[in-house]
């Protein structure tokens, strides 16, 4: 079994029109054993960046609470937040630090940036950045999120449309995964507001 | 990933390299082929390097490794000439590229042949083979393909050779190496080094002699196919 | 402990991950760019080419990456191998490119990238797996040469690497010739990075051309897209609200005041 598959997690984060969401599963797990059923896999990191951490829940919460470190340090710094494509370089440095003993988390951002501009990202465990426009996926059924967002997606989507999206393609996925399950937290971020939701899933 | 084309296998130059001292100077002479495990890299890279004005060197094993290694000779025998104020001698140059193969052994995987002249002991050949030893030596072959000429060059080398009789002798021995090794092949290298300096040759594979069943060189396939009536051609 | 950056690697996770790995755990795959990636050297410089597929194992991870990396102006490098490596060290050597050419304000060579980027792979000894294709035109003229993981590097009028090499490779091999105009490169690029989209599983998607000259610089990035979607109508699935809210909570920003709704139908 791969280290990835210890915990189980399922992430995604799409983008809107001048919105993004990004949802998880709320299952933790040590291999079928379910240990928890409302975990947190999706870290605020300022009111519109997020980060999610598919991966060993171990690595996560360390990688978070560095990761939450050296934004405060920023913000001292610099008087202001990190804009998203600021914060994925700044992950991407710290996992490629660790390239020959590197933490098992594959991270998912997503953030508006200034003027509203969504901006999405996922990277694999030593930093190599992945952007794309339209969804990222990562976790143990991150291969059946990319067929559910293959087909689901579409450009510019107003925030109520995109939750539902999201939310149907990470419920359609995760029913999909052993590892992952028990509902999904979704937060939809627009301009003026954040709307964070809790889903009803499967309980098996 | 494909095992023809295994880019983590390190690419090296599987050989043959050759270095002949004759009467007044040195040949030294090398294939053309690099190759990482099944697959040609490289179909005409040069293994015979400059490392000054009147000593080269002919790299084979890791070709990552050998290129380490003459880049640091070289610039250490840059240093040497300006602060000499002279050309560097050939023992000298062997000497560095002993230094560093014998004390970076257990890293390395190089087999070199240091060939040049200098107004001191005229021309000069040394071999540095894998554990970094350093041996002068009248004639040196090296390389993969060097299995297939040590009865050769026991019979053939002669001491006191002319130029072109080195030359000659050199081309022949790499033409009857790449044509029975198959790490070795392409076209033949080869550089001169006497008191007026060096001077390049270059062979190409289809100006080689022909040894036991070897076939004429071919045109391309794609040569004749353009000759020869097209089959979609109404 | 943490904190200001210091650079350089940091092994402190080797050991745990070890043991993990000795426990009978599968270690991390990574994201690699199984890919098609070329070179040539034509009349009045150097064209790079790449695919635009990145894999984790037999996953399509990134349909439209981008293999075409920035040096310096007059440099490009393409990158094939593990997707972090590649990334971090062309950005490593452009970064030191950058404050070279503010202390010697003049252009960068080639051969400067070219000995950083051996330099570094040789002194990781392959386990950092970049293999380049590497191009410019510098004072010296267009040079075109490969880096390899291990730290050995060629230099050549036409280079390909990558998994789709040989296919590429087919191409040059039967059609490149001295002298090509810019046209007939590019011609000839697309056409090498085609092969390699069509017969190498590691490589597809899109095509990517980058064209340095003296004069300056032509990056056409997706200039082929011969695999466009086609399946799934364009107005897509629309759902109405049906999916099972157990709570929401909203908050505005700006100001600081929360609005929670329903928050006791939460299950345990």
């Amino acid at each position: 079994m791969s280290i990835f598959e210890y915990n189980g997690s399922a992430l995604v984060a799409m983008v809107g029109k001048n919105c993004f969401a990004i949802a998880s599963d709320r299952r933790l797990g040590v291999q079928l054993q379910t240990i928890a059923t409302d975990f947190q896999k999706i870290y605020k990191i300022h009111d519109k960046l997020f980060i999610g951490l598919a991966g060993l829940a171990t690595d996560a919460q360390t990688l978070h609470q560095r990761l939450v470190f050296r934004h405060k340090l920023y913000q001292l710094r610099e008087e202001r937040d990190m804009k998203p494509e600021t914060f994925a370089s700044l992950v991407s440095a710290i996992l490629y630090e660790k390239r020959f003993g590197p933490y098992f988390c594959q991270p998912v951002i997503a953030g508006l940036g200034d003027d509203d501009k969504p901006f999405i990202c996922t990277m694999d465990s030593i930093g190599a950045k992945e952007l794309a426009k339209d969804f990222v996926v990562a976790g143990t059924a991150s291969e059946s999120l990319y067929g559910a967002c293959e087909a689901m997606f579409k450009p510019d989507m107003e925030h109520e449309e995109l939750f539902e999206t999201i939310s149907q393609a990470l419920l359609a996925s995760v029913d999909r995964d052993c590892l992952s399950g028990w509902g999904g937290h979704v937060y939809v971020v627009t301009p003026t507001e954040v709307i964070e939701r809790t889903l009803k899933g499967r309980m098996d | 990933m494909d095992a023809a084309v295994d880019f983590s296998s390190p690419v090296s130059t599987g050989t043959t390299i050759i270095g002949v001292t004759y009467n007044g100077g040195v040949v030294l002479g090398a294939d053309s082929r690099t190759s990482t495990g099944m697959y040609v890299a490289n179909r005409a890279s040069d293994k015979i390097t400059q490392l000054t004005d009147n000593v080269y060197i002919c790299r084979s094993g890791s070709a990552a490794d050998t290129q380490i290694i003459s880049d640091y000779v070289r610039y250490y025998l840059d240093q040497h000439t300006i602060q000499l104020g002279q050309p560097a001698t050939v023992k000298v140059a062997a000497n560095l590229v002993r230094l560093i193969a014998y004390n970076n052994k257990n890293m390395l995987q190089a087999g070199m042949i240091v060939g040049g002249w200098d107004k001191y002991e005229g021309g000069k050949i040394y071999g540095v083979p894998l554990g970094g030893t350093l041996i002068e030596q009248p004639f040196s072959i090296g390389g993969s393909g060097s299995t297939y000429l040590y009865g050769f060059f026991d019979k053939e080398w002669k001491e006191g050779m002319t130029q072109q009789e080195a030359e000659e002798l050199v081309v022949k021995a790499v033409s009857l190496a790449i044509a029975r090794d198959g790490a070795s092949g392409g076209v033949v290298r080869t550089v001169t080094i006497n008191s007026e300096g060096a001077t390049r040759n270059f062979y190409p594979g289809d100006s080689l002699p022909l040894w036991h069943e070897e076939l004429e060189p071919q045109n391309s396939l794609l040569d004749i196919l353009a000759s020869a009536p097209q089959p979609m051609d109404a | 402990m943490d904190g200001p950056p210091k650079g350089g690697f940091s092994f402190d996770l080797c050991r745990r991950n070890e043991m993990l790995v000795k426990k009978g755990l599968k270690g991390p795959s990574f994201l690699k760019t199984g890919t098609t990636i070329v070179g040539l050297v034509f009349k009045d410089g150097v064209i790079l080419g790449a695919d635009t597929r990145a894999t984790e194992g037999p996953i399509v991870a990134d349909k439209n990456c981008e293999k075409i990396h920035y040096i310096a102006p007059n440099i490009y490098c393409c990158g094939a191998g593990t997707a972090a490596d590649t990334e971090a060290v062309t950005d490593m050597v452009s970064s030191q490119l950058t404050l070279h050419r503010y202390h010697t304000r003049r252009e960068s060579r080639v051969v400067t990238a070219l000995t950083l980027l051996k330099s570094h792979l040789f002194s990781y000894q392959g386990y950092v797996s970049a293999a380049l294709v590497l191009g410019g035109v510098d004072v010296t003229g267009p040079h075109l040469h490969t880096i390899y993981p291990h730290g050995s590097t060629d230099t050549l009028p036409f280079a390909t690497m990558g998994s789709g090499s040989l296919a590429a490779m087919a191409v040059f091999e039967s059609k490149y010739r001295e002298g090509l105009t810019e046209e007939e490169g590019v011609k000839l690029v697309a056409e090498a990075i085609r092969s390699g989209i069509f017969n190498d599983l590691g490589s597809g998607s899109n095509v990517d051309i980058c064209v340095l000259t003296k004069s300056g610089k032509k990056y056409l990035r997706n200039y082929e897209m011969p695999n466009p979607r086609t399946y799934v109508s364009e107005k897509g699935y629309s759902f109405t609200k049906k999916t099972e809210v157990l709570m929401t909570k909203i908050t505005p920003l700006r100001e600081k005041v929360e609005v929670i709704e329903g928050g006791d139908a939460m299950e345990e």
